[in-house]
């Protein structure tokens, strides 16, 4: 699938590891240099030895769950498995706030008008379906080019800019 | 009043054409329908019975008369010369091309208005008292601060996809004239031990098929930390606000759930982190948007004058229009107007372009070229100097919209009900020119006093019934309309919650109904005591055994 991060398309290297029934977790997500995992997964997957670590999340989690977890994460993936479900607008805005730098990455029902949204709330990496891809959804970013409130990269609001 | 600013021009141009971009997106398959349908409504556009229906965005009531033309031009243009005014203060189109929608835009945005987040799941046009600035009793202006809210909530990255809709309203007085009680924020002007101004704030009100009366989490809160707390609510409720059932998905139902104690304690705890951060709001800004918002240059002579006296008496028409439709002004020799848009056929809150030009004039000549609408329905000309008021009234009769009923049973709220809107169960249009036909004679009205009249035409009570003294639900029984009476509501002050007469009358047994209630007030009610508190104080019962007597 198509990946944009700091509005560039780029190469996707991380592949998501869950658990399937039949199958041995462990031994499918060892040997990964770069391994994602669901949240539940966050701790066996810890234990592997990859190069790097992400974790992918729903709405369901809290700020508070992942917040041990930031020193040892290179990407959090934040599903969105409608786009009506706004949550992670809020939690992208908790986990930088409590300083997480690391990749932030919009999966699921990512659509063009709400990148620009999903960027001023912290995102700097979408996830974007096949058919909805073309590289004029870079454009999207800027449609609106000024803000009353602040975001991810400034937080001063229109009256301290 | 507030004056754009080139960032806030820019915003309102580049979201034309962005929203420009999405329905042509839509219109060439590019765009599902159900995400258009998130986007269109979040610029206040609905696929109604008819045709899209358009809301357009009068920020806290308040427009100018330039405004209130450009509006008359869009019904004439695209509309078919009229538009309906809402309870939340903003005016709909009920026959606008989706294809022309756009260009609609394009031409509000030349004065300075939008369609911004009127609908949708996100924080809406935030109201106030169609009074602010001018009440005798206010505390201080309502009206900067809702600019403030206005410019923090429109196109809030965090806040567009939340569970449900947000509303917030604000008042500075005691008299609450914009239900602030039933919104999902109400915030009050207060004033604490220390003379310091700032907000008490109430969260979880709302109507719709679950009425609940907001409750207080916070009885004082510094005026700077406005913008902080807010920020702070409406994060709690976006992340654990219900998102599995739209019918629970209000703040209310967090708040009911939770607990309004636990509910604050999740708010004070977000409200640490950003407190004290950049959404502090400066002196200097708040000075800023106060500066649109000064007291015109009145007109100190405006108090010698003697002709309305002479004209109150010469004229007893004119004396009972003063009596209903004109309120104190806080300065002396001026006056407050409310012009009547419940003539005595025609829907509620309707209004043809000819009328908005004619009450755009008026506002020019008369009242510094400002116009408010109010929460029931109706407008205001909030600053005529006493000796206009005849000429101004005259100019209003000949227009129809000198109807002297304001306040009274025939100054009803009612939602366009099955006529237009597609989730309707029952008209309300024809129930309101019944009642209209039946209660004619405005002396009797008058006798009545001041009674609220809400009808809504299903159970998502855009009509307000719940808080009306009478609330009429419209009811589908077996494909026939039907109404459920409710008495005893109020969206004021004193809010309260209306219970249910009993078992839902047919559509033609309405008024011989409402005339029955009335009657038992009349038996019942004390020298001077309002319908409201008739109602409180008596109950039920008596106006039961009245209207359900023959069925024995
Ligand atoms: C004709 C198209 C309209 C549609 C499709 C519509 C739809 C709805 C729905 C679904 C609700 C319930 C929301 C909920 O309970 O969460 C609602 C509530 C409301 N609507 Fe409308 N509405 C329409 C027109 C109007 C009009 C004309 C007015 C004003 C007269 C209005 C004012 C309101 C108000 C004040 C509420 C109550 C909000 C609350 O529950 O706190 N709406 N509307
Ligand atoms: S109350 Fe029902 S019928 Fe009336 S406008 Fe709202 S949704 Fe439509």
């Amino acid at each position: 699938m198509p990946l944009i991060i700091n509005r560039e398309k780029v190469q996707d290297s991380w592949a998501l590891v869950s658990p399937e029934e039949g199958a041995d977790f462990v031994e499918r997500a060892s040997g990964h240099e770069l391994l994602l995992v669901p949240f539940d997964c966050l701790e066996v997957a810890d234990a592997l030895g990859s190069k790097q670590l992400g974790v992918q999340v729903t709405g369901e989690v809290e700020v508070e769950q992942l917040v041990p977890w930031l020193s040892k994460l290179s990407l959090i993936a934040i599903e969105f498995p409608v786009f009506r479900d706004g949550r992670g607008f809020s939690l992208a805005r908790q986990l930088r706030r409590v300083g997480y730098t690391g990749e932030l990455r919009a999966v699921g029902d990512v659509g063009r008008d709400r990148l620009g949204y999903l960027e001023r709330c912290g995102f700097n990496a979408f996830l974007i379906a096949e058919e909805a891809y073309s590289d004029e959804l870079l454009q999207a970013f800027s449609e609106i080019s000024v803000h009353y409130q602040g975001s991810a990269d400034d937080p001063r609001p229109i009256y301290h800019q | 009043m507030y004056q754009y600013n080139q960032v806030d021009q820019q915003i309102v141009n580049e979201r034309v054409e962005q929203f420009r971009d999405q329905t042509r997106r839509y219109l060439a398959g590019e765009l599902s329908a159900d995400e258009f349908l998130a986007l269109r409504l979040m610029n206040g556009l609905y696929i109604q019975r008819q045709a899209p229906m358009l809301r357009v965005a009068i920020p806290y009531g308040l427009m100018s008369a330039e405004q209130m033309r450009m509006l008359a031009n869009i019904a004439r243009k695209y509309d078919k010369g009229y538009g309906h005014f809402t309870t939340r203060t903003n005016i709909q189109f009920n026959w606008p091309k989706l294809e022309e929608v756009p260009d609609i835009l394009a031409e509000l945005a030349t004065v300075q208005m939008h369609a911004i987040q009127t609908s949708g799941n996100c924080i809406r046009n935030t109201t106030t008292d169609h009074f602010a600035g001018v009440a005798e009793s206010e505390l201080e202006d309502p009206r900067p601060w809702c600019e403030i809210i206005r410019q923090w909530s429109t196109l809030h990255p965090e806040f567009a996809y939340l569970p449900r809709k947000f509303k917030i309203a604000v008042t500075g007085s005691k008299e609450d004239r914009a239900a602030s009680q039933v919104h999902d924020i109400g915030l009050h002007l207060v004033q604490n031990a220390e003379g310091e101004i700032g907000f008490e704030v109430l969260v979880g009100g709302g109507l719709g098929r679950t009425p609940v009366i907001g409750k207080v989490i916070r009885e004082f809160l510094p005026k700077e930390d406005l913008l902080s707390y807010l920020d702070a609510i409406l994060r709690v409720y976006n992340l654990k606000g219900r998102r599995d059932n739209k019918y629970k998905a209000r703040i209310k139902i967090l708040v009911e759930a939770l607990g309004a104690d636990t509910f604050r304690d999740l708010v004070e705890a977000e409200w640490v982190y950003t407190r004290d951060t950049e959404l502090k709001l400066t002196a200097e800004e708040i000075a800023r948007v106060k500066g649109f918002f000064t007291p015109h240059a009145y007109d100190p002579s405006a108090k010698d004058d003697a002709s309305l006296d002479q004209q109150l008496k010469d004229d007893a028409d004119f004396r009972v229009w003063f009596e209903r439709n004109t309120r104190a002004h806080k300065v002396g020799g001026y006056r407050c107007v409310v012009v009547s848009l419940k003539p005595l056929l025609g829907p509620p809150g309707d209004i043809t372009d000819l009328q908005m030009d004619v009450v755009a004039d008026l506002a020019d000549r008369y009242s510094f070229s400002e116009i408010r609408s109010t929460h029931d329905q109706n407008l205001v000309l909030a600053e005529v100097r006493q000796a206009d008021l005849y000429a101004v009234w005259q100019v209003l009769s000949e227009h129809n919209l000198a109807r002297a009923n304001i306040n009274t049973l025939t100054d009803m709220i009612v939602c366009p009900g099955f006529d237009f809107c597609a989730l309707a169960n029952a008209k309300t249009l024809n129930i309101s020119d019944a009642i209209n036909a039946e209660f004619e004679n405005l002396d009797y009205l008058y006798d009545l006093g001041d009674i609220q009249l809400n009808m809504s035409g299903c159970i998502n009570a855009c009509g307000h019934h719940h808080v009306g003294h009478i609330g009429i639900l419209g009811v589908d029984k077996k494909g026939e309309d039907w109404y459920q009476i409710t008495l005893g509501g109020s969206g004021r002050e004193d809010a309260s919650l209306g219970k249910v007469l009993g078992k839902s009358v047919a559509a033609d047994e309405v008024p011989s109904v409402l005339r029955k209630i009335l009657e038992t007030y009349i038996e019942q009610r004390t020298d001077e005591e309002r319908f409201l508190d008739t109602v409180r104080r008596v109950g039920l019962t008596p106006f039961k055994e009245k209207v359900y007597a023959t069925d024995h």
